[in-house]
């Protein structure tokens, strides 16, 4: 009897572990995926998280906030050093040169793909965005998502009030300065014109409209000791003329990232250079007939103006010394349905940003969505159909979120009538190298 | 004949203080260590390279002109902050003093601003000084201010000082009040009797009486300003324009968490430590010994 008892006990042991085992299997394996989108765009990341794991059961994915693009960076960074990284992580463009120079930490995309044996082509995405994310052989090391590119937005309201033609934006910035100072003299606003992102407009997008090099080895591509040399009397003229326009508030400078936007939005200040992912926001917030142009150029720069630059995020692998092939292969699957056309093509038509791959983009073409919505077509418009030349494609620095704050520091000197414009370019220049170089140093060891 | 109650026990005596040791530990002097490790090397954000390079990174930062100035811009915040805080403070206290009625109502009102969370009292103060949508540069704006803390350095570094100081005022209010009710009423009414005035009271007697309580309300603000008001500046000015707000606390977050420069930034919070005990080595050494009166 007792022993009966006992090979029971053990039967029952034996099938509740088997069953706890395939229990095991059937749960769900978790991929992290970190992002640092906050309002509609953040919800509709969510969203996509939530609808991936109703789609199956092998994967659950969970989608979190953890802070601005570098607070997300410095947990992750934490994360990373515990031996516990997110999966997956969005950073943004400015961060990519960091992550790059991470070669450990990170599994290029394009081999996630590879070894979840599911197919991947970077041809699907974007030029543009295969530049800035791509490696020379044409793999990609993370994944475009979220792109946008600047643009000019402008008040019709306000221009039909100073007596200009509002459908006529100001193509060059001779005409958009020209255009600020009417807007002032008859008073239709407060400000002629204000900007967002201040050394990614001003300096970066500059560059890219102008096909002028913003460092060496193409841009901070070649390799990690790239040196800065943004000091084209273009970047300097671009300082000049801002400084010169603040007299009578033609410009009036609003801060370093987003602020301006309220100062639009507001009808303060007539004209603003901003991201392309703003287009949303104004859609829901102002009160006034608004338009889009694609970003002024001079028009002395040789060759005419050219295409402007990638902006916005990327998603990133993370590596880790505990990570199995099914959470790669899980992340590879998150990935695969990101980029697939109803995704993309719905995330473009909620947020305003601009669709990541070619299909999406040829999707929204054929329904006739840039045609209803000719606002929305002037970014990518300029993004991917612009003349592109050999510094068209991006950057690529170390430190680049630190350069840029050098560059925002010196300009800000020079709007306060503190130095010249030269000696802005000149010390942001000078600062930058010495962050490149240390960058160079720890990086390459 | 000594009637203290002893313990027999050796060990109930450890194990009491055990969890605040663990917590010490825990929270203070590891994170200590490791600031104070990673201060003399120099490494990649991502820790795939490290390597021992002594006191440079203590050099590099106590070399840089940078450095320099904001440490100067430090200490002028600091004793700003310390003195917008502590002077109304003086002043609410002498007032609630002498509120018979309703006194409990003015006290809890102003003691109210102390409950609010740096980085909050920072964004209120933002909005209501917001350039295109705040209320009172609305007000500056039509008194011809030309309003603009987002470039002009001196408005930027004026709005993170009343921000900062306003929200201590309540904190120092409570100390003041304190301070006040334990001065012995006859020395006052002595003084009213041999004819002295309201000011020739607060001069003369008030005043020296408090000192005590004043000079460690100082050490508190200015350590406040040193080191708690960072939520305030990053939600304020993000240290700008051009460097106008940026305090050694926020260089501190700056260089580690937005440049990922870690070795400097480790260098720069041992810098820190050591003024935060040199505070409280100065405040133990003085007030502690005074304020027996």
């Amino acid at each position: 009897m007792k022993r009966i008892h006992k090979a029971l006990a053990v039967a029952m042991m034996s099938v509740s572990l088997i069953s706890g085992a395939a229990f095991a299997q059937n749960k769900p394996v978790e991929i992290q995926m970190w992002m640092g989108l906050t309002g509609l765009a953040g919800e509709t990341m969510s969203k996509y998280g939530e609808e991936f794991n109703k789609m199956q059961s092998d994967y659950k994915v969970v989608v979190s906030f953890k802070g601005q693009y570098p607070e997300q960076r410095a947990a992750a960074v934490a994360a990373f050093r515990a031996g516990n990284p997110p999966h997956i992580m969005q950073m943004f463009d400015a961060g990519s040169g960091d992550m790059m120079g991470a070669s450990k930490a990170i599994v290029p995309v394009s081999e996630v793909f590879k070894r979840a044996g599911l197919a991947f082509n970077p041809a699907d995405f974007i030029a543009p965005a295969r530049g800035y994310y791509g490696l020379k052989d044409g793999s990609l090391l993370s994944m475009p998502f979220n792109v946008s590119t600047a643009v000019l937005f402008y008040n019709k309201d306000a221009f039909k009030k100073a007596g200009l033609d509002a459908n006529k934006p100001p193509a060059t910035w001779p005409e958009l300065v020209a255009a600020a100072q009417k807007i002032r003299s008859t008073n239709a606003a407060g400000c002629g014109f204000t900007t967002t992102w201040l050394a990614w407009i001003q300096l970066e997008q500059l560059g890219s409209r102008h096909n002028l090099t913003v460092g060496t080895q193409s841009n901070g591509r070649g390799g990690l000791n790239a040196e800065l040399n943004f000091n084209n009397p273009l970047y300097v003229k671009q300082v000049q003329t801002l400084v010169d326009m603040q007299k009578d508030k033609a410009f009036v400078y609003n801060g370093r990232s987003n602020d301006a936007s309220a100062a639009f939005q507001s009808g303060e200040c007539a004209m603003i250079t901003q991201s392309s992912g703003a287009y949303g926001g104004y859609i829901r917030d102002a009160k006034f007939d608004w338009a889009v142009a694609p970003l002024p150029y001079w028009p002395e720069a040789k060759g005419g103006p050219y295409a402007t630059t990638v902006g916005g995020a990327s998603l990133w692998v993370f590596n880790a010394p505990n990570r199995s092939a099914n959470e790669f292969k899980g992340a590879a699957k998150f990935l695969e349905y990101l980029k697939s056309t109803p995704v993309m093509t719905d995330w473009a038509k909620t947020t305003g940003f601009l669709p990541a791959t070619n299909a999406a983009f040829k999707y929204l073409t054929d329904e006739g969505y840039y045609a209803q919505n000719p606002r929305a077509a002037v970014a990518i418009g300029s993004l991917a159909n612009g003349k592109q030349g050999e510094n068209t494609g991006g950057y690529r620095f170390g430190r680049w979120t630190e350069i840029r704050d050098f560059y925002h520091e010196e300009v800000e000197k020079s709007l306060q009538g503190k130095q010249s414009a030269k000696d802005a370019i000149e010390n942001s220049i000078k600062r930058g190298n010495a962050a490149l170089r240390s960058f160079e140093k720890t990086a390459s060891q | 004949m000594e009637r203290r109650v002893i313990f027999p026990n050796k060990l109930l005596p450890y194990l009491l203080v055990a969890p605040q040791l663990a917590v010490t530990l825990v929270f203070f002097f590891w994170p200590a260590g490791q600031a104070i490790q990673m201060s003399v090397l120099s490494q990649d954000a991502f820790g795939q390279s490290v390597t021992f390079v002594g006191l440079d990174n203590f050099k590099e930062v106590l070399s840089d002109p940078d450095y320099l100035k904001t440490l100067w811009r430090t200490l002028f915040f600091a004793s700003a902050v310390a003195i917008c805080a502590l002077v109304p403070a003086l002043l609410f206290a002498t007032m609630a003093e002498r509120v018979v009625r309703g006194a409990t109502f003015y006290r809890t009102v102003l003691v109210l601003p102390y409950a609010i969370a740096p980085a909050i009292a920072g964004v209120l103060w933002l909005f209501m000084f917001s350039p295109s949508t705040g209320i009172l540069a609305y007000v500056l704006k039509k008194m011809g201010v030309d309003w603009n803390p987002r470039l002009d350095g001196d408005q930027a570094m004026f709005l993170v000082i009343i921000a900062a100081a306003w929200k201590q005022i309540s904190y120092n209010f409570l100390f003041f009040l304190a301070g006040l009710q334990s001065i012995p009423k006859a020395l006052l009414e002595a003084a009213s009797i041999d004819g002295a005035g309201e000011w020739r009271k607060f001069r003369t007697i008030v005043f020296p009486l408090l000192s005590p309580t004043t000079f460690f309300l100082l050490v508190v603000n200015i350590v406040y300003a040193f080191f708690d008001t960072f939520g305030i500046i990053d939600a304020v000015t993000n240290g700008g324009p051009a460097k106008a707000t940026e305090v050694l606390v926020y260089k501190v977050y700056y260089d580690g968490v937005h440049s990922l420069n870690l070795g400097s930034s480790a260098a720069q919070s041992v810098i820190l430590m050591a003024i935060v005990i040199l505070l409280t080595a100065v405040q133990f050494k003085y007030v502690e010994r005074k304020v027996h009166y």
